[in-house]
């Protein structure tokens, strides 16, 4: 997996979504794992700080919102551009029961990690069989 | 007059058109001068003016900034390292699959009045930033005029 070449995608920007708050939407990459007690996210959120994320679950909606503050672009002269800056907004549908309790999320180097453990009922149990 | 359907032959002055427009913006645009490797490659770059220099902005998200290297020889300033995917003990399976991983290298060829010498790099949330300065002698200087 080292020598492997990494391409870039475009970003894409939100569709159809009505907003609160003025600025371009994109969508994050993201990656989701599913282990046998929890969900996995990682989202990839590149100028968003740690201060700047909103994490909610709602009606098992999940919403991701990172604001990126272009303020420090306000002096430069752009010569060449690759990509778009923005704030990221990515909403997922959950199916699996989530302990919202128990939801850790943490911001390292522009990554955005969530944990989201599944409640008591949702998880695999094995049931013994007994002998009659 | 008849009615003609659309069909992309028809269009030929559209496509000119559209073809010219954007052959200009390429000829207009300031970075053509730049030479930067491997357009669509990882990370993406953005470079501006600083006035007394250009930054040279990337977004590299998730990577300790320890395995980034910088380097610059000549007037080529060159960005690499490695990005890898965090590891989870057990997967029961992927709902979704869409950051890159992997080896990454970017050369950017920058003008002749920047001081590589004088460059700088600074990370943080996942974004690098370059900034490298005009050499001493590409600055405006005032000379004295003294009189005879």
């Amino acid at each position: 997996m080292t020598e492997q070449e990494i391409a870039t995608k475009e970003k894409q920007t939100v569709q159809g979504q009505e907003k609160t708050r003025a600025g371009r939407f994109f969508l994050p990459e993201v990656d989701i794992e599913e282990l046998s007690d929890s969900l996995k996210l990682w989202a990839d959120m590149p100028g968003v700080k740690q201060s700047d994320v909103e994490v909610t679950l709602n009606n098992g909606i999940l919403t991701i919102v990172g604001t990126v503050s272009t303020e420090g672009y306000q002096k430069l002269a752009p010569l060449y551009t690759e990509y778009n800056v923005g704030n990221y907004f990515r909403q997922f549908e959950l199916n699996e029961d989530i302990d919202a309790q128990r939801i850790n999320a943490s911001m390292k180097d522009g990554v955005l990690e969530l944990t989201l453990p599944k409640s008591e009922r949702a998880r695999p149990r094995r049931i013994e069989v007994t002998a009659r | 007059m008849a009615l003609l359907r659309y069909s992309p032959d028809l269009d030929r002055v559209t496509n000119l058109l559209a073809l010219q427009g954007d052959l200009e913006r390429f000829l207009r645009n300031p970075g053509y001068g730049l030479g930067v490797s491997g357009s669509g490659g990882f990370p993406p770059v953005n470079i501006f003016d600083t006035g007394d220099g250009v930054a040279v902005i990337a977004e590299v998200p998730g990577i300790d900034p320890k395995s980034i290297s910088v380097s610059g020889q000549g007037h080529t300033l060159t960005i690499s390292g490695e990005r890898r995917r965090e590891t989870s003990t057990e997967t029961a399976g992927y709902h979704r699959r869409e950051r890159s991983f992997g080896a990454f290298s970017r050369s950017i060829q920058l003008p002749e009045q920047l001081d590589l010498d004088k460059a700088a790099a600074s990370y943080d949330a996942g974004i690098l930033t370059v900034k490298v300065s005009k050499a001493e002698a590409a600055k405006p200087r005032q000379i004295a005029v003294k009189s005879a």
